[in-house]
């Protein structure tokens, strides 16, 4: 015999009844959208919304005499509710999702000489302690190579003045892609 | 037709339709969507949603609950004020761009 779950939906009243892989369907469906409105502050809210939506229209299901949903019954309604899609609808960009495409630059926000292992660590996305580890370890290493690398960076590279400047500005490019 | 070009122009443009049929007077989501639905800009619940969220935390509208005959009570959606200002700004914007567009390929 197939396992009937009991669903409720915030916003409705009513119960529902589901076979597993129906409700499996739904959950997946709401644990989605969950994701998609990561950085949307409204998210909760956002979700009783939909919830509501698909309650009402599973109240229909319903009405036509359907008693337990099943996994056709549940797909039709989450078809006419359509995907969340968090990176146009609410204009907050799931930037998890797409690699932002980055800028090399030197940064002068806590800067040590000329601000070279902060661009790198900005970029890298790795600690700066470490960067400049590396870069210790790499100069003393090959006689002077890795300084000289740090000074061609130092004239080669374009600053910015903060960290958080670095990140607007890389962010907005990656946007525009 | 260019269908993805035209695609996202118009994901652009919907916020400001949802605009206009809002300032028509209170109406809650299925009334912007069936409004929407045999228009070129026919969308879903998923996307409205978030992006009616967006537009209340931008100021540009409201919502009340209201019962309903049927059902549960309902988000009503208003506009503010300043959804007002930004939905005559735009048809204002929107005059002056079609005569632009309509213009600026005529050889004097």
């Amino acid at each position: 015999m197939k396992k009937v779950i009991n669903i409720s939906l915030s916003g409705h009243p009513n119960m529902f009844q589901a076979d597993e892989a129906a409700y499996d369907v739904l959950r997946q469906y709401l644990e989605r959208a969950r994701a998609r409105l990561k950085n949307d502050p409204d998210r909760e809210e956002v979700i009783r919304d939909l919830e509501q939506s698909i309650a009402e229209k599973l109240a229909v299901v319903v009405g036509s005499g359907v008693e337990v949903m099943g996994i056709a019954d549940v797909n039709a309604v989450l078809e006419e509710i359509g995907a969340v899609d968090g990176d146009k609808g609410s204009g907050f960009a799931d930037t998890a999702d797409q690699p932002p495409r980055r800028r090399l630059c030197r940064i002068k926000e806590g800067q040590q000489i000329a601000g070279v292992c902060q661009g790198l660590s900005a970029y890298s996305s790795v600690r700066v302690d470490w960067v400049r580890l590396v870069f210790l370890l790499l100069a003393t290493s090959t006689a002077g190579v890795g300084a000289l690398a740090y000074v061609v960076m130092m004239f080669a590279l374009p600053i910015v003045s903060t960290r958080e400047e670095y990140f607007a500005a890389n962010r907005d490019q990656a946007g525009q892609m | 037709m260019d269908s993805e070009k035209f695609n996202s122009l118009r994901k652009g443009l919907l916020e400001f339709l949802i605009l206009g049929i809002i300032s028509s007077g209170k109406v809650y989501a299925a009334d912007i969507l069936q409004r929407l639905r045999a228009t070129d800009f026919a969308t879903q619940e998923g996307t409205l949603y978030p992006l009616l969220s967006k537009m209340r935390r931008e100021g540009l509208l409201d919502y009340e609950w209201q019962e309903s005959g049927s059902g549960p009570p309902r988000k009503y959606y208003e506009l503010t004020s300043a959804g007002r200002k930004q939905l005559a700004d735009f048809r204002a914007y929107w005059k002056s761009l079609t005569q632009l567009i309509e213009q600026i390929g005529e050889r004097k």
